[in-house]
């Protein structure tokens, strides 16, 4: 155990709380055990007579651009392995700045995620890699008992979602999705003043999901470029690539122009509805479920069920509707929600500002804008949770019905038909073939152990 | 930075909005036609069907044939993908075609796959019998438990938990008997969804099974769930008192006051 004098990691604490028990043992053993001379007594933090020491050891995997903003600064004492599937210079990066921020050299790296997996010393990681492993990596997280904070989306279809949050409920583990707007100010202004009756009763909440399904359609319904000679693994592992998506041959086109392209590697509505359907279902208190109807309104259709501008309208139970289009109205930046009562409405953005009805203006703060990084508050959260074993605001549940009701969603556009959803039984009602699309296989030899269990 | 409000004073959210921006289209790359998805795609089942059992179709069009009849195949276009089962390219198209078939056929499919194949493309079906929840399956998933590749022995272990049943338990149980085995973790988690099944039928049965799995030997993951769930469904073990105060040089060491008592 490689613990520090004075410093207690998670399970370091219940290694000394075994210590602490275990006192009848002989003195000479027991005060080895306990005194620890100038450093204080180990203990529960929540004490509050001892430093705070609980130091929670961080490891990430997929860490290079989005993982090493902000992320790898907040409150972790150390990143222990960062990994890549690919690219020397990243991994190289990724230590150094590492190592410079703690100023030592104590950033091991690995290449296989499975190592970290296994490693007893992490307490938590911070996954980032692309999307398709987000599913996989977060229920193997869970099931070796480590707190996750992984970027969105968590899951590329529906009965991933299911599994995923069934793994972290199943196993106890902290879960935060990366849905930064939840710890956001001018978002969480928004969603209070639909909480608290300030709109009346609410009719309609509406999510701006960009570009998802057109930036598929710029690809069609994954085509193949040429086939190319396969990279040198040590330089760009394809096979760990691909991950656990259907096989293709290489081409360079992937890694330089990005997964967004196709179908395959994309979880369609999902890549600003897990920020906006989220924050919608917030709004809206509705995070425990999804909307049971599914109506795609859109043109431009590439004969594939793919469209590249669209609204689908969406329903819950109590009659609130959900309304996802990938135009916004008025421009308050990427990411716009728009909630809309009998007694007014509010709008945010990413730029930070609040629009009102005129009746609501007065609440409004003078000062606007992003003043913080709202990524380290999301991740303070997270951390904050990690201590107190309570599920954070973008927890696996309220992320699971998010992705089901993007994905419900998604499915619709792509059968260009009305669907009824059963929350209940998760499953659409009456339509096979939407039901068949509610899973995808997996490519040998990846498995998700408790995948078939959650539907 | 800090930005006022722009005082909007519109009523309705909708009625005044300002015309937004119209995006930006993806420049297009150019797809070679062999290689484009979007015909094959709009094939009926017959057609996709056809393209699979055609010895000149090429990998590409059998791929995209099975990712659509993964939504609209029937049974007569079970077999043509399970004869892709060994193709080392196709086996994951096949499986995807196969998977969310509700025909009962494609479970007959894939259980007499599974003797003729090795390595990763036996894993692939292992995993897709553990998807559908085949309890036919489960004598032939017991036996490759202990199989000379381990990743194989996990794979069924895996498959095993997923379809549950007292059958899969025992099959499970047999393979905790042996920490040593690199299949252990593994079946120690099947055996968690084991005894979530279990649980929801036969109350007095899960319980059983979450007190095994609560022992020392278990991973520690899946011991502290267990921990929890037997916390949760009471009653706690008897009070034993087996933790006595420390007295003597371990009293006086302990400064704490954790511990609430002084010698």
């Amino acid at each position: 155990m490689a613990e520090k004098q004075g410093e207690v990691t998670r399970r370091g604490f219940g290694k000394s709380l075994a210590a602490g028990a275990a006192v009848a043992a002989p003195a000479s053993v027991a005060s080895a055990q306990i005194a620890t001379p100038g450093a204080g007594q180990y203990g529960p933090v929540v004490v509050g007579n001892y430093r705070p020491v609980d130091q929670i050891k961080m490891g990430g995997i997929g860490i290079r651009s989005r993982g090493m903003d902000s992320h790898a600064r907040q409150e972790m004492k150390r990143i222990v392995s960062p990994d890549r599937t690919f690219r020397e210079d990243a991994r190289e990066m990724v230590k150094s700045t590492v190592d410079g921020y703690y100023k030592d050299n104590e950033c091991k790296m690995y290449r296989d995620a499975a190592e970290i997996l296994a490693n007893p010393e992490i307490d938590a990681l911070l996954i980032a890699t692309s999307d398709r492993w987000h599913g996989l990596m977060a229920m193997w997280a869970a099931q070796s008992g480590k707190d996750i904070y992984i970027e969105k989306p968590g899951a590329m279809f529906i009965a991933e979602s299911y599994s995923m949050a069934e793994n972290v409920e199943r196993y106890g583990i902290v879960y935060q999705s990366g849905a930064q707007r939840k710890n956001q100010y001018a978002f969480e202004f928004a969603v209070g003043l639909a909480r608290s009756g300030k709109l009346g009763r609410l009719t309609a909440v509406h999510a701006d999901t960009a570009i998802g399904l057109g930036t598929v359609d710029a690809g069609g319904h994954s085509w193949w470029p040429e086939d190319q000679p396969e990279p040198d693994p040590l330089v760009f592992d394809w096979d760990k690539w691909l991950g656990p998506c259907l096989w293709r041959p290489y081409n360079s086109q992937y890694k330089d122009r990005g997964r967004g392209q196709f179908w395959d590697f994309h979880a369609g509505l999902l890549e600003w509805a897990s920020h906006t359907v989220a924050m919608a279902q917030w709004a809206a208190d509705m995070e425990h479920t999804q909307p049971v109807e599914y109506i795609p309104e859109g043109a431009n259709f590439r004969g594939d069920g793919l469209i590249e501008r669209y609204t689908i309208r969406c329903r819950y139970a109590n009659g609130i509707q959900l309304i996802l289009r990938n135009h916004s109205w008025r421009l308050l930046g990427s990411c716009s929600n728009l909630f809309e009562g009998t007694e007014g409405w509010v709008e945010v953005g990413d730029s930070g500002r609040i629009e009102v009805s005129d009746n609501l203006k007065s609440l409004v703060p003078k000062k606007q804008g992003r003043a913080y990084d709202p990524t380290a508050e999301h991740l303070r959260e997270f951390v904050s949770c990690i201590r107190s074993r309570t599920p954070p605001r973008a927890n696996a549940r309220v992320t699971c019905n998010t992705h089901v009701a993007s994905h419900a969603a998604w499915i619709a556009a792509q059968l260009n038909r009305r669907l009824e959803w059963d929350p209940e039984k998760r499953m659409f009602v009456n339509d096979e073939e939407a039901n068949r699309m509610r899973s995808r296989a997996y490519r040998e030899p990846w498995r998700g152990e408790a995948l078939a269990t959650s539907m | 930075m800090a930005q006022q409000s722009t005082g909007n004073t519109q009523a309705s959210p909708e009625a005044a909005a300002p015309k937004p921006a119209p995006p930006k289209p993806n420049p297009l790359p150019a797809i070679p036609p062999e290689l484009d998805a979007l015909p094959i795609w709009k094939l009926g089942a017959p057609a996709l069907v056809a393209m699979l059992k055609d010895p000149k179709s090429t990998v590409f069009q059998k791929a995209i044939a099975c990712k659509k009849l993964s939504i609209v195949g029937g049974k007569d276009a079970i077999a043509p993908m399970a004869a892709l089962l060994s193709d080392p390219k196709l086996s994951c198209y096949a499986r995807f075609g196969m998977e969310p078939n509700p025909d009962p056929s494609v479970d007959d499919a894939f259980r007499a796959a599974l003797p003729k194949l090795t390595g990763k493309l036996q894993i692939g079906v292992i995993n897709s019998i553990g998807f559908r929840r085949d309890a036919k399956a489960v004598d032939a998933l017991a036996k490759l438990i202990d199989n000379s590749d381990p990743e194989i022995g996990r794979a069924a272990a895996a498959s095993l938990g997923m379809i549950g049943g007292e059958q899969a338990t025992r099959a499970l149980q047999t393979a905790l008997g042996r920490p040593q085995s690199p299949v252990f973790p593994v079946a120690a988690r099947a055996m968690l969804l084991c005894a979530e099944g279990a649980i929801a039928t036969d109350r007095a049965r899960g319980l059983q099974l979450y007190q095994e799995l609560s022992a020392t030997t278990m991973p520690k993951p899946v011991r502290l769930t267990a921990l929890r769930v037997l916390n949760g469904a009471g009653p706690a073990p008897e009070y034993t008192n087996r933790w006595p105060a420390p007295t003597g040089e371990a009293a006086r060491q302990d400064k704490s006051g954790f511990l609430g008592r002084n010698p």
